[in-house]
Order: structure tokens, then sequence, then C-alpha cells
């Protein structure tokens, strides 16, 4: 039988090749086969995916941390570069603010006033966690980032995240240590919201870009540019009320800008929304080894049971929606 | 060693696709693809790493940038296969022939990748991040094979062999 050499010289026999090529095949094979099974977000996928980001968590923690210091470096150099402009900006904002806080006030005071006037019963505040973005998740094809936030501090699947400007995105994996967020502008993601000062009811929904697609506006609606968007709440995941961002566009092709630069996003809060339509969302795991409850272990009154989480902070708040 | 260097430099850039860069929505497939490319010289240039390998770190690169797990694993397959194909150019101490042999390859690859990516997620992706992908890609691959050679050299993993055609 002639053999034939490999690259490095080795004599290797035609079966061998051929060994060696059916080999191949079947790494492709496997590829698809692993392309498909993520498709349909086959469950060993996704166990997999969130302990192989629990190993890596400390490596993401550790890693990131240079990074962001780096890029909040840079930032702070372009901000002194920039700051006799953005103080004459901040002092305009400012004699604007101050108006539109003499008529929030007003505002307030009204709203309370007819609030006991009709018996209106005081919703509960939103409790909510802090915690930073540890790695940038940002592919081809998914929008999204790495939070050292996990079951342990009491994250569940679909938890809405915000940073200070407004809704970034919300939970799709969450481990242990950390969780995976995925962004408003993520293929993957759709969004129920109002628009404008009328509540016209649409979809938002990702395409990778930095806008977002506004579809299924309700029948005769008035859309204008600089409409606000904020969620509506009917998918029962999300609460009403957070800011997404502002439309964009002309008629026939609304875009939706965010408020949220995706690109920048460092500091983040995870608000703790339990909802019945969670339970489809993020079903308890048989794996889990606590129970999922209403309010996470984490904000229980005793302190010791807080995981520890480096930058993380936890905080209750009555008027956490009040932040948007 | 032969086989350590480019593993370990096939390894720091997956990993660096976790970080938190910030790179414009455009550019998030630079970094995957730099691996891409990095299996392609590596292959090429005769370093000692297995298509199961740089699969493997295919499949990592899905993990750390939380793509469709297989896609690429896929796409290293590839880059692997073109890289074995390509070995006779890498005997010419020419770097531009190798270069050229990239361009195709990047371009089919791009293609593919861009295809793939609409048939997963059943509607058309934008396809501008792939072309500016693999404009980057084919840009540095010069850099990328300079770099790369020199550190094989360095390693002491030259190895003069004759060409004995592209392997399985």
């Amino acid at each position: 039988m002639r053999r034939v050499r490999n690259y490095f010289g080795r004599s290797r026999s035609p079966a061998s090749r051929d060994r060696g090529q059916l080999f191949v095949f079947g790494l492709y094979f496997l590829c698809v086969v692993l392309l498909v099974l993520s498709r349909i977000n086959h469950s060993v996928i996704l166990e997999a995916r969130d302990r192989l980001a629990d190993l890596a968590a400390p490596f993401f923690s550790a890693a990131s941390a240079p990074v962001s210091e780096l890029r909040h470096g840079i930032g702070r150099a372009r901000d002194y570069t920039a700051m006799f402009g953005e103080l004459d900006r901040l002092k305009a904002e400012n004699e604007g603010l101050k108006t539109w806080e003499w008529r929030a006030k007003q505002l307030e005071r009204k709203v309370g006033q007819l609030q006991a006037l009709l018996h209106v019963v005081e919703s509960t505040g939103l409790n909510y966690v802090s915690g930073n973005v540890i790695a940038d998740a940002r592919g081809p094809f998914t929008r999204s980032v790495l939070i050292n936030l996990g079951r342990d501090q009491g994250m569940r699947v679909g938890y809405a995240v915000l940073s200070g400007e407004g809704l970034a995105g919300r939970i799709v994996d969450a481990g242990g240590a950390l969780s995976r967020v995925l962004l408003l502008n993520d293929l993957n993601s759709r969004i129920p919201v109002l628009v404008g000062p009328a509540g016209a009811r649409a979809l938002v929904s990702g395409d990778n870009s930095a806008e977002l697609r506004l579809e299924f506006v309700a029948d005769g609606a008035s859309l204008y540019g600089g409409d606000e968007v904020y969620t509506s709440g009917s998918d029962g995941v999300l609460p009403r009320g957070l800011r997404v961002g502002i439309v964009t566009g002309g008629a026939g092709a609304f875009k939706v800008r965010p408020d949220v630069e995706f690109s920048s996003l460092d500091a983040v809060s995870v608000l703790f929304f339990d909802s019945p339509a969670l339970v489809s969302v993020d079903p308890p795991r048989a794996i889990s080894p606590k129970p999922l409850s209403a309010v996470p272990t984490a904000l229980n009154t005793d302190a010791e049971d807080i995981a520890p989480v480096s930058t993380a902070t936890v905080n209750t708040s009555s008027e956490a929606g009040s932040q948007q | 060693m032969n086989a350590i260097v480019p593993a370990l430099s096939i390894l720091l850039a997956v990993l660096s696709t976790s970080l938190p860069l910030g790179l414009p929505a455009d550019a998030t497939f630079i970094l995957p693809f730099l691996i891409v490319t990095m299996v392609f010289v590596w292959r090429a240039l005769r370093a000692e790493l297995p298509a199961y390998a740089a699969m493997l770190f295919g499949l990592l690169a899905d993990v750390t940038t939380g793509g469709p797990l297989g896609y690429w694993g896929l796409m290293a397959l590839l880059a692997a296969s073109a890289g074995g194909l390509a070995r006779p150019l890498a005997l010419q101490r020419n770097v531009y022939t190798l270069w050229l042999a990239w361009l195709p390859c990047v371009a089919s690859l791009a293609t593919f990748g861009w295809l793939l990516a609409s048939l997963y997620f059943f509607r058309w992706i934008d396809h501008w991040p792939f072309i500016i992908a693999a404009s980057a890609s084919f840009a540095l691959c010069p850099a990328l094979l300079y770099g790369l050679r020199k550190l094989r050299s360095l390693g002491k993993l030259s190895r003069r062999v004759p060409d004995y055609g592209a392997p399985a």
C-alpha cells in the first residue's frame, strides 16, 4: 500500500487519511447538530451555556476590570476636553428642569388629591439590585451583556434591567453568579410598548442596529417624531412605564432611538418584578438549590444571606419606578 | 511547543471577544473574524492546530459571544480547511501570496456566515457587519501573518518539511 506523508512529515496511509477526512466531516456534522439544538433552545444547550458562563465568571470579572477602568479613563479625558461646552449645556438644561420641577410638584399634588378622592390603593413598590456589566457578549447575532448578578442574588429570567437612562434589556439566562442580559437592540428582543401621550400600543423589536424597530402600531394611531416610548406591561413580564426611547423617522418607517447607550453600558439595576407570566418564562429548575420566591432571598432582612458580590448593591425602594 | 503557541494565541483572541470593549454595533464581528483569520494563518503556516482544536476554539467563541452554539465552530472549521489547502502557498516566502489567498476565503466565509445567520434567524440579517469584519480581517491579515510567523520562529517552531499536499 502506498504511504503518503502529512504536513509534519509523518508517514500516513491512505486509509488513515480517509479516516481523518471522515473525522473532519463528523466535526462539520456536529456543528450543524449543535446549531439546530441551539435554534430550538434545547435544554442541554441552555444548561451547558449556564454552566460554562458560571465557570468563566471569575475570568470575566477579573479581565473586564482593567478594560472598564481604561474605558472610564478615556471617557473622563473626553469629558475634560468638552467640559466648558458641557457646562453651558447643563446650565441651560438646569433652567429648563427647574420649570419642570415646579410643574411636576404641582402635578404630584394634584394626583395626590385625586387619588385621595378616589380612594386609590397604592401600588406596591419595586425592589431592585444593582450590579455591573462584566462581559460584553455582543457578537454577530446577539446584543447581550453579562452582569455580576445571578440566581444567588435572586435573579430570574425575564427581569427588567435598567441603566440610569432607561430600560436596557431583560435577563435571558441566569446562572449562579452571573446573568446574561438580552439588550433591546438584539434580534430576539420584542417589547410591547405604549407610544406618545395617547399611549398607542406597538411592539419594539431589535435588529442588531443602534435603533429599534417600531412594529404593529395600533390602527389609527398618530405618531410623531420625539414621542416617548415606554413599556406597556401587557406581556406580564416587564412592569409598565419603563422608559425605552423616543420615536424617530417618518410615517411607515418609524424607529425608536433608545435612551440607553448600549455600547457604554456599565452599572445596571435589575427590577424584581414577579408576575404569573414569569413562571412560563422562567420555570423553577430541578437543579436549582433554592426555591424561587416572589421576594428574592437576597432582599430578606437577614443580611448574612446576601451572597457577596464585588460591586453589586441591593436596594429596596418603594419608588424604584420613579428613577424612570 | 508547536501546538501550545497557536492554541494559546487563539485562546487569547477568543477570550478577548468577551471583554466589554464597547465596540460599535457594526464592528462586533471583527473580533470573531480575527479568530477565524488566525485559524487560517496558523493552519497555513503548518502549525500543529488540528481541525478539532479549531472547532473547539470556535465553540468557545460561541459561548463568549453568546451566539448560536456551533456557528463560530463551523466557521473556524471552514477556515481550518481553507488554511490546510493554502499550505503550499505558505512554503513560498512571499507573504502576499497567502494574503491574496485569504481574500476569496474571507469573502466566501463572510457570505456563508451571512446566509447561515439569516437562515438561523429566518430573516435577512444586516450584511454590513459582515462586510466590515471581512474587510478588517483582510486588512489585518498581513499583520497577523507577520506576527504569527515571528511568534512561530521565536518559539523555534519552524519545520522545513516538503509539501506533501493538503492534509485531511
